[in-house]
């Protein structure tokens, strides 16, 4: 008993100690390297620190706590010299929404990081922090990250959020985790040497396992992922943490969990979500939106299901402009539309942020195994050409292609010093003997090795400062009034939008989310006997608004303009206040003589 | 009538429960608003401290608190063992009658220990209390929302150009104008009521209809943006519909909504529901017919998805044949679960109720007509709402599972078509008539049956006795041509809803239901007329009915929840099979008449299943679990368990069995060795 308490004590601190020293958020330092992945402790210590280094460029907001009590963080970059920030477009970034995809907070740091480490100077993004105000939500499942990296697991463990569910309906709940029996923090598989197992061992490499042909003698056994049947129901590793989808908890086309599994109970069940949720309507500003996630290399817009109306033509046309160029800002993403290039999701945060608060939303998929390469060049061109016999192996697609698993391996062994697959070893395992324990580790597959993860950021992270770069920018030209009659003068105004994304998108606008911009003209001594939008300056045809001419109601699409023309009355100041949620304020003054 | 009934926001809230010898009565005589509710379940938890409990689930935009009464003996129970019935009641806010009645069931439940006993009641009597407010506020006018500001007409100000009492009676009604571009007319059998100009019958409009008030704002359009936000009985996840004027912005974007979802949640000993609002799922079972995606027999496996599961997409499959299929692509020790495959495959959400639901819903619908016959309230009367999109009732079946019905206590009497005379031809008359019966009708009866029936002004009298008498046309022949005729359109009155609300308002309001029109002049719109059907009186019935129709209604919920499934362990057998191995098999029973879970239950998989345990000192398990899963027990249905033991030495097993919505039970069995 005492050694056993002994031998635990040494356990912590061994974990205390190599932890320590790995995790530890004395390493982060401004600016922030990315060379290796943050805990989550980490990543809360960047956001200070860059706070810390940035006051006046910065604000550190507390948005809320999640499941486990951790705090999410939310990091504002805005120069209030140059204004509100709820007065400049708003541009939001968020990552690692599911708990093991961790690369995507990297990125959002990095932007951060980037955007405050070149202010002043970089010219261009000086001058794109000084016009926009970015939100940045590095980690939105802090437990999922915590985990993710503190426990044994594999590189898809911990994705969810920590509200136990009953997954194998005994009335018990989350009682039987996949356990790390080896003790080297990755749950890896079980493999049991058995002439009726469905596998062979790989010509290739001893390390893979093939399928055997049908009627041909097998090897192996999969036993499935590393663990015991805890709970005694002759089941293993069958009731998990959760299982509720941060990202299927949404309240836009939410549907409950038979419908689609880990939808949670109702929408925002999930507290750290319903937080998140009341921190972006708080902020109309915001018009362009990116949710980082792993892995497969794609920037996902919507619908996200085939049930719901497909988007308006002048939406696509941003979306195609912006995922076009993110597509050769980040070699090998491909642009593609939720429901049909990938699969359906019900309730998901990137369609509640486009359908509810009106935003462009990009879902960005980072990461391909196939970037872990070890060819030549003629290599490549042969393997191309080759066609995969199914039966060894080659079934290529989703589920993995054993061609690829085996270069990636050598990847592995001559890139990576093979940290990124845990040689099979064997283990006495109390139900099914001797057993052995192997495969791809916690940080591989759907993590880059740390060397490649500099480039992967940096990429991503200018796929959004491009599109931050076309929110809008919107002038107000007035023309030099034209006396028409007694004491009445004629005033052409014009509103132009010289970037891609429209004031308000087409979507927001055809389902009256929220009001138009507005361009409101005012004045002590004056009245606006008419107004309205000229369509043809040419032929002086305007559509002039019966009722308020003086306040009038508009949007500016991407690269465009919108002319009015106001009959005035009287003399004196004549004041032009234009409002946009998302295209921002301007003012401009005249005086009628 | 209702006017004088109406308590300004003023008043002092009158105290409505009393005390008799610690029982509270509730006055049936009037409507309570929402503090004078909240003050009574406040009274009332504190001198019943041992078997109430109060909750409040939410705080209203308008600034109102949203409470849930719990009664029963396990209230300070973490883990009850008795099933738990949510009563709600006016989600609309405009049901007044609907409070009322969970008023008076908690009254009933106070009083009568019996009635309580078994089960934990949890009761909200003002599902929408900004809503309930306007009720008892001046003026009166028909607004089922919350007070969450909204810029309903996406201008630049928000709840700038709500109603105004113009005439200064209290009410708002309708303003019509005579406008060259109106649309509506009055109908020519009672001129009080409008209806829209139909081209197709020559109609032309003549008046332009607009709720009573100005143009605040001067945008041209009146009272489009008045304060109030979401009607929250539609802002449940079921079908909810984004992007509705009234709706809000998603399922539960209303505190008073999330609050129940929170609290339903954290109370799984909840069995069944009981809504009171304005659909009556004991009088008519909830209806289906709405398009569906889901076919679970014959699923349609989208092209994509086919073609990377290599298999052929021009047929169907069923969910076994398909997941058979997925649990062959997918890495091996990788679980395919039905739902995963169901949101691979977008499948979609269940729409319909399910057939074996509503078997007993059908059941229960003969027992409640019967009830109110007994009961006399089986007047005919206009039929309860259909459950919207997005209701709590379409959530609580679908998304909870749970057996969910409703009550809706009152609508407007019926009116039945006056008797016709019955000396009158009629089809039927015609058919068995000889020739020489009908020449001798004479040209002016058959004159006016043929107008009765909407025949072809071509055809007159004349023609058809010239072609009796000479056998070109007989009765019969005649009966059939008119059978097809199609029937004359009654253009005396309006539509069944306001025949009926006239009718009361006459034998019943002295006319107050109906404002008649009568001139105004108006500030931009000039000389208008302003009249129409009172607010709520067509859903509001007098104060002086509250209690018969609470009284004797409410009751019924006495004895639905008698018919909850109640899971016990019926018998146990032992058999001894030598050297220490017994068989145990013992048998699960559903004492309820409703099916544990209910279909769409099962389907949803929120109901926990009924897991029955074994233990004993020393025993091994050979066959069997120790925690086996009954995922179902049919109404008055039986599951068997198995076990296979050994235990060499004599000893008690206990077998129990735990749900969390039909009971727990437990029986203790001697095996063993023997001594």
């Amino acid at each position: 008993m005492k050694r056993n308490l002994i031998i635990g004590f040494i356990l912590i601190f061994v974990i205390t100690l190599t932890g320590g020293e790995r995790f530890s958020t004395d390493k982060v330092k401004v600016p922030l390297s990315f060379d290796y992945y943050y805990s989550y402790e980490m990543v809360v210590s960047a956001v200070k620190k860059l706070h810390k280094a940035y006051p006046e460029l910065t604000r550190l907001d507390a948005v809320g706590k999640s499941e486990e009590g951790r705090m999410i963080y939310a990091l504002t970059i805005n120069n209030p010299k140059t204004g509100r920030e709820l007065d400049k477009p708003g541009i939001y970034a968020d990552g690692n929404i599911h708990g093991n995809e961790i690369q995507a907070a990297e990125v959002t740091l990095y932007l951060a990081n980037y955007l405050l480490t070149n202010y002043g100077k970089n010219d261009q993004i000086t001058s794109l922090v000084d016009k926009k105000c970015f939100y940045i939500i590095p980690v939105i499942n802090p437990d999922g990250r915590y985990h993710f990296i503190k426990d044994g697991g594999t590189s898809s463990s911990n994705r969810g959020l920590r509200r136990p569910k009953d997954d194998d309906g005994d009335g018990l709940f989350d009682e039987d985790f996949p356990d790390d029996l080896d003790g080297d923090g990755n749950i890896c598989m079980m493999r049991k040497r058995d002439p009726d197992g469905d596998f062979k061992t790989h010509p290739d490499d001893p390390r893979l396992m093939i399928r055997v042909k049908k009627g041909k003698k097998g090897e192996w056994k999969i036993l499935g992922s590393e663990g015991i049947d805890n709970d005694g129901d002759g089941k293993i590793n069958e009731d998990s943490e959760g299982y509720v989808d941060p990202n299927r908890n949404w309240g836009y086309d939410w549907a409950p969990d038979y419908v689609q599994s880990g939808a949670g109970d109702y929408p925002f069940s999930g507290v750290g979500l319903k937080a998140i949720s009341e921190y972006v309507v708080k902020r109309p500003n915001i018009c362009m939106t990116w949710l980082f996630h792993n892995t497969g290399g794609m920037f996902l817009r919507g619908p996200s299901t085939k049930s719901q109306e497909m988007y308006p033509r002048g939406d696509i046309e941003v979306y195609d402009f912006l995922g076009n160029q993110a597509e050769r800002i980040v070699p090998g993403y491909r642009y593609m539309i939720s429901w049909k290039d990938l699969y359906s999701t019900y309730g998901d945060f990137g369609e509640w942020m486009a359908m509810t608060q009106g935003t462009y939303n990009f879902v960005g998929e980072l990461y391909m195994t196939d970037q872990e390469t070890f060819s030549t060049i003629k290599e490549t061109e042969r393997q191309k050409k080759a066609i995969p016999d199914e039966d060894e192996g080659g079934r290529g697609g989703f589920f993995g292609d054993k061609r690829l698993e085996h270069e990636r391996l050598r990847f592995d062994d001559h890139l990576n010093q093979g940290d990124s697959f845990v040689e099979w070893k064997p283990f006495k395992h109390p139900v099914y003997g001797e057993i052995e324990i192997g495969g791809w580790a916690k940080l591989s597959s759907r993590l880059s090795p740390p060397f490649m993860l500099k480039d992967l950021v940096h990429r991503n992270a200018s796929a959004i400062i491009f599109s931050a770069k076309h929110t809008p920018e919107v002038s107000l030209e007035i023309q030099k009034p034209e006396k028409i009659g007694k004491g009445l003068y004629k005033v052409r105004t014009t509103l132009s939008n010289t970037k891609a994304i429209p004031t308000m998108s087409f979507h927001s606008k055809f389902k009256k989310l929220y009001p138009e911009d507005t361009l409101k003209v005012s004045g002590k001594g004056i009245k606006v006997v008419a107004g309205g939008n000229l369509i043809d300056k040419y032929t002086d045809k305007v559509l002039y608004k019966e009722y308020k001419p003086s306040v009038q109601f508009l949007v500016i699409p991407g690269f465009s303009k919108v002319e009015h023309q106001f009959l005035i009355s009287g003399k004196g100041e004549v004041k032009f206040n234009y409002f946009s949620r998302h295209g921002g304020k301007l003012v401009k003054t005249i005086t009628l003589k | 009538m209702i006017n004088k009934l109406l308590i300004t926001i003023f008043s002092v809230p009158l105290l409505i429960s009393f005390l008799i010898g610690g029982q509270t009565g509730v006055d049936l005589t009037k409507y309570h608003n929402p503090q004078e509710i909240n003050n009574f379940l406040n009274d009332l938890v504190k001198s019943n401290k041992g078997i109430t409990r109060l909750h409040k689930i939410a705080d209203t935009p308008g600034g109102n608190k949203v409470y849930i009464l719990e009664i029963g003996d396990q209230i300070r129970m973490k883990k009850k063992t008795v099933p738990g019935i949510l009563v709600t009641a006016n989600f609309e806010g405009i049901n007044s009658i609907s409070s009322e009645a969970s008023l008076f069931l908690i009254n009933e439940l106070i009083k009568d220990k019996e009635k309580r006993n078994n089960f934990t009641w949890y009761i909200l009597p003002v599902g929408n209390p900004d809503a309930a407010w306007r009720y008892f506020k001046k003026p009166l006018y028909e607004d089922n929302r919350n007070e969450k500001p909204a810029n309903d007409d996406k201008d630049d100000k928000t709840d700038e150009d709500g109603v105004e009492d113009l005439n200064g009676d209290g009410v708002i009604t309708l303003m019509r104008v005579k406008d060259p571009e109106g649309e509506f007319l009055s109908i020519p059998g009672n001129k009080k009521l409008m209806k829209k100009a139909d081209w197709v019958k020559g109609e032309k409009g003549v008046y332009k209809l607009y709720s009573e008030g100005i143009d605040n704002d001067g945008d041209g359009k009146y009272n489009e943006d008045g304060p109030g936000g979401v009607d929250i009985s539609i802002n449940f996840p079921h079908l909810f519909k984004p992007f509705t004027k009234k709706g809000g912005d998603w399922p539960g974007s209303e505190t008073e909504v999330f609050g129940l979802f929170k609290f339903v949640f954290s109370h799984d000993d909840i069995a069944m529901t009981m809504n009171y609002g304005n659909t009556n799922f004991c009088l008519i079972p909830p209806q289906g017919g709405r398009k569906s995606q889901v076919d679970m027999a014959k699923i349609k496996v989208p092209e994509r998805i086919g073609k990377f599961m290599g298999i052929d997409t021009d047929r169907t499959y069923s969910m076994k044949e398909i997941m058979e299929i997925v649990k062959k692509v997918v890495p091996a020790g990788f679980e395919v679960t039905e739902s995963m495959v169901a949101s691979f495959m977008g499948l979609g959400a269940v729409v319909n109720p399910i057939k074996g639901d509503l078997k007993f819903y059908e059941k229960i619908s003969e027992e409640y007509k019967k009830y109110l016959k007994k009961i006399k309230l089986d007047d005919k009367r206009l039929d309860p709402k259909k459950a919207r999109d997005g209701s709590f009732e379409l959530w609580s079946y679908y998304h909870l599972g749970l057996p969910t019905f409703s009550m809706d206590f009152w609508t407007l009497p019926k009116v039945e078509k006056k008797k016709k005379d019955e000396n009158a031809i009629t089809a039927e008359k015609l058919e068995k008539m000889t020739k020489e019966e009908f020449l001798s009708l004479g040209k002016e009866k058959i004159e006016k049956f043929l107008k009765s029936v909407n025949a072809p002004k071509n055809i007159k009298a004349e023609f058809l006795i010239n072609g009796v008498k000479n056998g070109v046309m007989t009765p019969k022949k005649m009966a059939g041509f008119m059978k097809n005729m199609k029937k004359p359109e009654d253009n005396s009155s309006g539509t069944p809803e306001e025949t009926a609300i006239i009718d009361f308002s006459e034998k019943k309001l002295g006319g107050k239901g109906f404002i008649e029109w009568k001139h105004f002049n108006h500030p931009t719109l000039g000389d208008v007329e302003i009249g129409g059907i009172s607010p709520l009186s067509k859903i509001t019935p007098p104060p002086s009915m509250i209690g018969d129709l609470v009284g004797k209604q409410v009751p019924f919920i006495f004895e639905l929840v008698k018919k909850l499934p109640l899971i016990k362990i019926s018998d146990v057998k032992v058999t001894d099979m030598g050297a220490g191995v017994y068989k145990i098999k013992a048998w699960l029973e559903n004492r309820g008449f409703l099916p544990y879970p209910t279909e769409m239950g099962k389907k949803n998989g929120r109901i926990s299943n009924v897991i029955v345990t074994l233990s004993g000192k020393g025993i091994k398990l050979l066959e069997g679990k120790k925690r086996s899963i009954i995922k179902s027990i049919g109404g008055n249905g039986t599951k068997l368990v198995e076990w296979l033991i050994l235990s060499s030495d004599p000893t008690s097993v206990k077998i129990k069995s735990e749900t969390s919505i039909a009971s727990s039970d437990s029986k203790t069995i001697n095996a063993g060795g023997k001594k």
